[in-house]
């Protein structure tokens, strides 16, 4: 069993490069792969504080959180399908309809 | 407890957790989106086998269904959907790369320099275990599927039920957003 600090750890350093990948790519899809990173973070975390507290509600509460990801990344790629038709690119800094 | 497990568990786990964020760092860095979706694959089954070494095996499964089997496919298909190579020479990163990486890098030294000074004590450095109360009611080394669903359908029945009005509020608007406008 690896201990709680290397847990957090990890989970720490998946999220930084998640966050990271928001911030500085171009691409849509890559910023969507990138919020899954972090939420995969946030999810490593529950499971390791569930081990820690004896009980198994966290990995029930990831198995929620995994539910709404997948519910989030359809939306998302749908949204980014219609983007696509409507403005024939999917780099965000050419996406600026609400520019004044 | 499978003295296999418990004796590798702490050296398998810092191998995942380091492939989990090699795959992350190649998520970010390739110039190629499939390259991308390789590193973000790589990620995925790092956690899952994260998962495996904290005995939440249900979960480990699921997440190789719902990532690796769901999401990624949906990512691929949509990266063949839309033409990229057209913005190639625009460049991968946004005018606000260096401002947005130095961020996070001081973002990120705060937040080490938090976890080294409250490091959670010496209770944090040993392995983790059960509490007493439930390893005599439910083995959940041996049967991890069942404790989670005792946890899911009893204690969070009713976020469960929300969930699957979500998952159906979101199949609806998908095929909303995405058929086209030929009617």
């Amino acid at each position: 069993m690896p201990s709680m600090n290397a847990v957090l750890f990890i989970s720490f350093l998946l999220f930084s490069v998640g966050v990271a990948g928001v911030l500085i790519r171009r691409n849509v899809l890559i910023i969507l792969m990138c919020v899954e990173l972090m939420l995969n973070a946030a999810n490593l975390n529950l499971v390791a504080f569930a081990r820690h507290s004896g009980t198994v509600n966290g990995q029930a509460f990831a198995l929620l959180v995994m539910g709404l990801a997948a519910a989030e990344v359809a939306i998302g790629l749908a949204l980014v399908v219609a983007l696509y038709r409507k403005k024939d690119t999917i780099q965000v800094d050419q996406i600026n309809l609400l520019k004044g | 407890m499978d003295p296999l497990l418990a004796s590798t568990g702490h050296y398998m786990f810092h191998v995942f957790g380091l492939m989990a964020v090699a795959g992350a760092l190649g998520l970010i860095f390739s110039k190629n989106a499939i390259h991308s979706i390789v590193g973000f694959l790589l990620s995925m089954l790092a956690v899952a086998g994260c998962y495996l070494t904290l005995s939440a095996e249900f979960l480990a499964v699921a997440q190789l269904l719902v990532y690796a089997g769901g999401i990624v496919v949906l990512f691929l298909f949509v990266v063949m959907l839309v033409e990229m190579t057209k913005y190639k020479e625009k460049g991968l990163f946004q005018s606000q790369a260096k401002v947005a990486a130095a961020v996070v890098l001081a973002g990120a030294v705060v937040v080490i320099s938090v976890f080294w000074s409250t490091w959670f004590g010496p209770a944090a450095d040993q392995a983790l275990t059960l509490g007493p109360g439930l390893a005599q009611g439910l083995d959940v080394a041996k049967q991890n599927a069942q404790a989670v669903s005792r946890g899911l359908f009893a204690q969070f029945l009713l976020p469960f039920e929300i969930l699957s009005v979500i998952l159906l509020v979101a199949l609806v608007g998908v095929v909303v957003l995405a058929k086209t406008e030929r009617v």
